[in-house]
């Protein structure tokens, strides 16, 4: 009994002061969180580019200033560059991604999938994909050219096999970590081999297809300017190599801006995608 | 009535060797009847149960259920998994209704019988929940009512109950008792503890490993005392029920070191 009396004493005494809570050290990051430091690092990046250039260390041709690059923006925003306002290049360069996108899922992941299940489909395709995946785009652009002219059909089917690859690889490794008793048990529930493909098989690869769809988007902002090195008069790639050419280094920065900007909100889309999709994820 | 005849799984070892993981098992499972397979690892008891399930096809003899041969899985058979096999996707009412699903019956009618099953086994309050929010043992209640909608002739459970701590498995196994006998479906059910197996069943059958076949076979009331009297503890405790707990554990010992000595 006074053990009891005790305790309450205890715990009384303790809503009276906040206790001090503890816990085991995580190995690694775990899940703290890492926002606030990254945003710090932001603005010393910002802070030492604007204090080099204002100390003079760099020419201003090579770096130009954070204002600069800032007003350059607006000039670039009003009047547009090489010969088209910024939502021209904008837009050209975001229908090239999205169309070559729209190609590369679609072929990837039937592709993708008819890969995991089916081993002439697995034999086959491999070898070609095996072979083209690791080259860097730059390397078959010329190719491209010469195979497809110098028109739109080259620039996105660049893009598209840029893409494609990713897709397809993650489609199929979505269909391999199908654990077998899941397929048993909606067989033994009745599953004909169409159910067991629609009900079972796709949604279980679909968190690894929207990896890998994050990943292929990343890839073609990555190709884009490649892309657009080939007879474009629009586009953001375009816009950047054009400004080289004339050491309008500030251009250059809006560009890069641009497409970093262009490149976070795609994966940042992506994500939601996943989060309403795929809520499991991780939890189970 | 389930009924294995002579049954023979051979395997080929990835070394080349025949390894007879079930050699002319025979096994009759009568209507209502609580037919439990205890061996150690690699007794053939899941082999058996994927067999009777239609996971794999037999080198030699027959399965029939109601006379009818057994030649790949359906929903004739209901599977209850050791890993839980619930999709993540699907929140539980509708994990439950995956049989109905596929069986082409109506949503509104699919959803009114799992909402049944789901009262049975103790998680009417959890329709709408994800697998990823229950525990363990929630989890299994899941896979229990999925298995029974699509109201098989028999109940196939392999190691339900193995990977829950102590305490809740004998829960579930208090459960199961009360759904077996409210729904009245055969059950074959495949474990490694010999006191659940006792408790279960209205048969135990005893394997023994290489090659995998029934050595013994026990026929037992307790359940059925279980069911009258409801008090597990009282069971498990009586002299009766240690007596033959000791004397199958004597059995699978035995089996084991004749196996040892044999290597």
């Amino acid at each position: 009994m006074s053990e009891v009396l005790h305790a309450a004493a205890v715990s009384a005494d303790a809503s009276r002061i906040a206790p001090k809570t503890v816990r085991m050290k995580s190995f690694g990051v775990g899940s703290k969180p890492t926002l606030l430091i990254s945003l710090a690092t932001a603005a010393a990046l910002i802070a030492l580019w604007w204090g080099i250039t204002e100390l003079a260390v760099v020419p201003r041709l090579f770096l130009p200033t954070p204002g600069e690059v800032l007003t350059q923006f607006n000039i670039v925003l009003r009047e547009g560059y090489a010969g088209a306002f910024l939502g021209e290049h904008l837009s050209a360069s975001l229908f090239r991604i999205v169309l070559a996108a729209v190609i590369a899922i679609s072929l990837g992941i039937p592709l993708g999938l008819l890969m995991g299940l089916n081993r002439w489909a697995k034999g086959i395709l491999d070898t070609p994909i095996e072979f083209y995946w690791p080259l860097p785009p730059l390397s078959y652009l010329p190719l491209m050219i010469i195979w497809l002219g110098i028109g739109e059909t080259s620039k996105i089917t660049l893009l598209v096999l840029a893409m494609f690859a990713p897709i397809c690889l993650s489609a199929q490794a979505g269909v391999r970590s199908l654990p077998i008793e899941r397929v048993n048990a909606a067989r033994s529930l009745g599953a004909s081999r169409f159910r067991l493909f629609l009900n079972i098989v796709l949604p279980t690869a679909l968190p690894e297809i929207l990896t890998g769809i994050r990943i292929a988007l990343g890839v073609g902002w990555s190709t884009l300017v490649a892309a657009e090195l080939i007879a474009s008069n629009r586009g953001i790639g375009y816009m950047i190599m054009s400004a080289s050419q004339f050491l309008a280094t500030d251009v250059v920065f809006v560009g890069i801006a641009i497409i970093a900007a262009c490149a976070f909100a795609f994966g940042a889309a992506v994500r939601l995608f996943e989060r309403a999709l795929v809520p499991w994820k991780g939890k189970s | 009535m389930l009924k294995v005849d002579h049954a023979s799984v051979h395997f080929e070892a990835d070394d080349g060797r025949i390894v007879h993981a079930l050699d002319r098992v025979s096994l009759d499972i009568p209507d209502n009847g609580f037919v439990v397979a205890l061996g150690a690892s690699g007794c053939g008891k899941s082999t058996l149960l994927n067999a009777i399930a239609g996971f794999l096809p037999l080198s030699d003899g027959v399965i029939t259920l109601n006379g009818k041969s057994v030649v790949g899985p359906g929903a004739d058979r209901g599977v209850v998994f050791q890993k839980d096999t619930l999709l993540p996707w699907k929140n539980v009412i509708d994990n439950v209704a995956l049989g109905l699903k596929f069986a082409g019956i109506p949503k509104l009618e699919q959803h009114r019988r799992s909402a049944e099953l789901l009262k049975l086994v103790g998680l009417a309050d959890f329709a709408n929940a994800f697998p990823y929010e229950l525990s363990g043992g929630m989890r299994q209640r899941v896979g229990i009512a999925r298995a029974l909608a699509t109201e098989p002739d028999i109940l196939l459970m392999d190691e339900p109950f193995g990977a829950l701590d102590s305490l809740t498995r004998e829960q579930m196994q208090e459960l199961l008792v009360s759904v077996w006998k409210k729904t009245g479906k055969r059950v074959f059910f495949i474990t490694h503890s010999v006191e659940e197996a006792l408790f279960l069943g209205t048969q135990v059958i005893v394997m023994s490993p290489r090659p995998g076949r029934i050595v013994a076979r026990f026929d037992l009331d307790f359940v059925n005392r279980f069911a009258e009297s409801n008090d597990a503890r009282e069971i498990k405790a009586s002299p009766e029920f240690t007596n033959l707990r000791e004397e199958i554990r004597a059995l699978l010992h035995g089996a084991h070191d004749i196996r040892s000595a044999a290597e």
